[in-house]
C-alpha cells in the first residue's frame, strides 16, 4: 500500500539528509548514489508489480478518496517513474565523475533530489490540486538549479523560464479551481465519475483548453515553447540530461494523463487542435536547431520538436497512438539525456561546445562518436534504433485516421532532424581544423562515457526489444485509457470517511 | 545600520519578541481542529526575528542565534516527514495520525496530544528557516555585508563561485546613517 509514496519520500529523505552531511566528499557521493539505486530499484519492482496485475494505491493518512489524498501508481506512472530514476542516476554519477568533490557545488545534488521528489509525485498523484503542488516543489527546484552556477548572461537567460512558468503555475491554480466548481471534487477517480453525467457540457470544453494551455506550457508546444531553447543551454551538461529528460515530459505525462485517464474521451475537437499545434512544434522547432551554432542550443530546439511528436500522438487519440506516445516517451527521455551528457563529454574533450571551434572528436575519440552515432540517429528515426519504432507507429496510426499533412510534417522534421545531427557530427567529430585540440589526457571522459554508454547499451536494448517494450507500452496505455477501472482501483482501495 | 536604533524602539522591540513568540506558540499548539498551525506560527516567529534584527543588527542577531537557518529549515522538513513515514513501520498508510486524550495531568488538566502536532512543528520550523535566511540574506545585501557568514559559504557555495554582493572595502561605509 504505501509503495506507492516511496518514489517521492526517498528522494525527498535523501536530499534532506544530504544538507546535513556537510560539504560534498567521497562518503556524500556514495551515499547520493546507492540512494539513486534504491530509488531505481523501487521503481522497477512497482512496474513488476503492475505487469503482475496488482497496481498500488495509497490513501494518505488512510483517508478515502473523496476527502483525502490519492497516490496511484498504476503502469503508465511507474515506467514514468522507472525513467526519472534512470535519468536522475545518470545525472548523479555524472556529477561525480565530471569534477572533483572540491569543486562540486554543494547544493547542486540535493537540489536534484528535491526535484526528482516532485518529478516522481507529479506521476503518481491521483488528485489535480496535488499535482498543482508536485508541479510547485518541481519547479522551485527547478529554478534554484538552473541559477545555481550560472553567471549574470545565464540568469539573464533563465528569466523567461521563470516568468512563463509562473503564468503557467497561475493559470493551472485558476484551471484547478474551475475544475473545482464543475465537479465538487479534485480526486481524478472523482473527476471521472461526475464528468460523466455532464457528456457535452461546454465548461468541460473551456477546462480542458485551460489545461492544454497549461500544461502545453509544460511540455513546450507551440505557440508557448519560447522559453525553453534559451534557458536549457545554460545548464551544466549533467543537469541538462536530467532537465531535458524529464521536466518537458512531465508536461507530456499530464497531458497524457489527463485526456486518456481524466476528461472524457468525447473531446474530439480539443484532440484535433493537439494535433496541429503538435505538427506546427515539430516543423517550426527542427527549424529554429538548424539555426543553432551550438551542442545543447541545438538539441534544446530538439526537445520541442521531439515533443510534437508525443503529442501528435496524444492528439491522434486511439489506443495505439496512446501506446505509440509512451514508447516514444520510454525511447526519447534516454535518448535525449544520453545525447546531452554525450555533449558534455565532447565539451570536456574540446573545452568547448561551439561548433566552429570543435574537431578531430571521430580521430581521437572514436567510441564518442560510435555513441553519439546510435543516439543521434536513433533521435532521427533511423531503423531499427528506438526512434524509428515510435515514429513508424505514429505514422501508421496517423495514415489510418487519414492525418497526411501532418504525417507529412512529421516526415520533413524527421528529415531536419537528421541534417542538424549531421551537422553536430560534420563539425565536433569529422572535421580537422587548425588549432582544436582533442583533450584525451582529461582523466574525465572516460567514467563520463561510460555513463552514456550505459544509457546508450539500454536505448539500443529498446530498439531491438522493440516488441517486449511496445506490449508494456500498450498495456499502460489500455491501463491509462480504462476509465472504468481506474475508478474502480481507486474506490476499491476503501478508506475512512467517504460517503 | 538600517533601521531607527532608538532606545525607545529596542526596549519595545525585546518585549514584544516574547510576546509574538508566545503568540506563535498559541498559533501552533490550537490549529489541530482550529485556525492555525505550524505555518502561520512560522510566520508570526519569523516576523519576531526580523524585528529582533532591525533593532539589535543583523550581525548581534547571527551571534544570538548561531542556528543556521538553512539546517533549522531542512530539521523541521525531515521532523515533519518522519511524522508522516513513522507510521509506515507499523504498517499504517503515510500520514496516518495517531492523537491520544490524556485526562487527570498534573498542572494542564485535560490534554489532546497527537503526532500532527510534530508535523506541524516541522513545519514552524520550515518557514522560520527559510523566512530567516531570505531576510537575512536581504537585510545583509542592503547593508553591504556579505550575504552569507563564513561557516555557511563554506557550505553553500562553490568554490568557483565569485561572490554576489562584493565585500564593502574598509571605510568605504563611513558615514552612512549617522543618526
Amino acid at each position: 500500500m504505501n509503495a506507492a509514496v516511496l518514489p517521492f519520500l526517498l528522494p525527498l529523505f535523501t536530499g534532506t539528509l544530504t544538507l546535513f552531511l556537510g560539504k560534498p566528499g567521497t562518503a556524500r557521493r556514495a551515499f547520493l548514489v546507492a540512494s539513486a539505486l534504491v530509488q531505481l530499484g523501487v521503481a522497477a519492482w512497482l512496474i513488476a508489480e503492475n505487469l503482475a496485475g496488482r497496481p498500488h494505491v495509497l490513501l494518505a493518512g488512510g483517508w478515502a478518496s473523496a476527502v483525502g489524498i490519492t497516490l496511484v501508481a498504476d503502469l503508465l506512472a511507474a515506467i514514468m517513474v522507472a525513467l526519472s530514476s534512470l535519468t536522475a542516476l545518470a545525472a548523479v554519477l555524472f556529477t561525480c565523475f565530471e569534477s572533483r568533490p572540491r569543486l562540486e557545488h554543494p547544493l547542486r545534488l540535493p537540489l536534484v533530489q528535491f526535484m526528482v521528489a516532485g518529478i516522481n509525485l507529479a506521476f503518481l498523484t491521483g488528485d489535480l490540486f496535488n499535482l498543482f503542488v508536485a508541479f510547485e516543489i518541481m519547479l522551485i527546484a527547478s529554478y534554484a538549479l538552473l541559477t545555481l552556477e550560472a553567471d549574470d548572461w545565464d540568469i539573464k537567460q533563465a528569466y523567461p523560464y521563470l516568468a512563463i512558468n509562473l503564468v503557467g503555475s497561475t493559470l493551472f491554480i485558476c484551471a484547478a479551481g474551475l475544475a473545482y466548481g464543475l465537479f465538487g471534487t479534485l480526486n481524478f477517480a472523482g473527476i471521472i465519475t461526475r464528468a460523466a453525467d455532464m457528456s457535452g457540457d461546454p465548461r468541460i470544453l473551456v477546462l480542458a483548453l485551460l489545461l492544454l494551455v497549461v500544461f502545453g506550457t509544460k511540455a513546450g508546444l507551440f505557440p508557448l515553447y519560447y522559453w525553453l531553447p534559451n534557458s536549457y543551454p545554460i545548464l551544466p551538461a549533467a543537469l541538462a540530461g536530467l532537465y531535458s529528460g524529464m521536466l518537458t515530459k512531465v508536461g507530456v505525462y499530464v497531458l497524457l494523463r489527463m485526456f486518456a485517464t481524466v476528461l472524457p474521451h468525447d473531446l474530439s475537437g480539443v484532440h484535433q487542435l493537439i494535433a496541429w499545434l503538435a505538427g506546427l512544434t515539430m516543423v517550426l522547432a527542427v527549424m529554429g536547431a538548424l539555426s543553432r551554432n551550438f551542442i545543447r542550443g541545438i538539441l534544446s530546439f530538439h526537445i520541442l520538436s521531439q515533443i510534437g511528436f508525443m503529442a501528435l500522438a496524444i492528439g491522434l487519440f486511439t489506443p495505439l497512438s496512446i501506446a505509440a506516445c509512451i514508447f516514444y516517451v520510454i525511447h526519447h527521455i534516454i535518448v535525449k539525456a544520453s545525447l546531452f551528457l554525450v555533449g558534455g563529454v565532447a565539451t570536456v574533450l574540446n573545452r568547448t561546445d561551439d561548433l566552429d571551434r570543435m574537431g578531430h572528436l571521430w580521430r581521437g575519440t572514436p567510441w564518442v562518436g560510435i555513441v553519439f552515432l546510435c543516439q543521434g540517429l536513433s533521435l532521427a528515426g533511423i531503423p531499427p534504433l528506438s526512434g524509428f519504432w515510435g515514429k513508424y507507429l505514429i505514422i501508421v496510426e496517423g495514415l489510418r485516421a487519414g492525418e497526411y499533412i501532418l504525417i507529412g510534417a512529421s516526415l520533413v522534421a524527421s528529415l531536419l532532424t537528421l541534417l542538424s545531427m549531421l551537422k553536430i557530427w560534420l563539425a565536433a567529430f569529422w572535421s580537422e581544423p587548425e588549432g582544436v585540440a582533442v583533450r584525451v589526457d582529461d582523466w574525465r571522459w572516460r567514467p563520463l562515457l561510460g555513463v552514456v554508454g550505459g544509457l546508450t547499451v539500454l536505448s539500443l536494448g529498446i530498439g531491438f526489444g522493440a516488441e517486449a517494450v511496445m506490449q508494456v507500452a500498450l498495456r499502460a496505455a489500455q491501463a491509462a485509457l480504462d476509465q472504468p477501472g481506474y475508478v474502480e482501483l481507486v474506490l476499491g482501495a476503501g478508506g475512512k470517511g467517504g460517503g | 545600520m538600517i533601521g531607527p536604533r532608538s532606545w525607545i524602539f529596542q526596549v519595545v522591540v525585546r518585549f514584544a519578541f516574547f510576546i509574538i513568540n508566545v503568540f506563535a506558540l498559541y498559533l501552533l499548539l490550537r490549529g489541530h481542529n482550529q485556525p492555525g498551525g505550524g505555518f502561520i506560527a512560522g510566520l508570526a516567529s519569523a516576523a519576531a526575528l526580523i524585528l529582533l534584527s532591525l533593532a539589535i543588527g543583523i550581525e548581534a542577531l547571527h551571534r544570538l542565534i548561531r542556528v543556521d537557518p538553512v539546517r533549522m529549515a531542512a530539521g523541521g522538513l525531515l521532523l515533519a516527514l518522519l511524522s508522516g513515514a513513522g507510521p509506515m513501520l507499523g504498517g499504517a498508510a503515510f500520514l496516518t495520525q495517531f492523537n491520544w486524550h490524556l485526562h487527570d495531568l498534573p498542572l494542564l488538566g485535560e490534554l489532546h496530544v497527537g503526532t500532527p502536532l510534530v508535523f506541524d512543528f516541522g513545519v514552524y520550523l520550515v518557514v522560520i528557516g527559510i523566512c530567516a535566511k531570505i531576510i537575512f540574506v536581504l537585510v545583509e545585501s542592503t547593508e553591504g555585508l556579505p550575504g552569507l557568514v563564513v561557516e555557511e559559504e563554506r557550505r553553500y557555495s562553490s568554490p568557483l563561485e565569485e561572490p554576489i554582493e562584493e565585500r564593502p572595502a574598509a571605510g568605504k561605509e563611513m558615514g552612512r546613517d549617522a543618526d
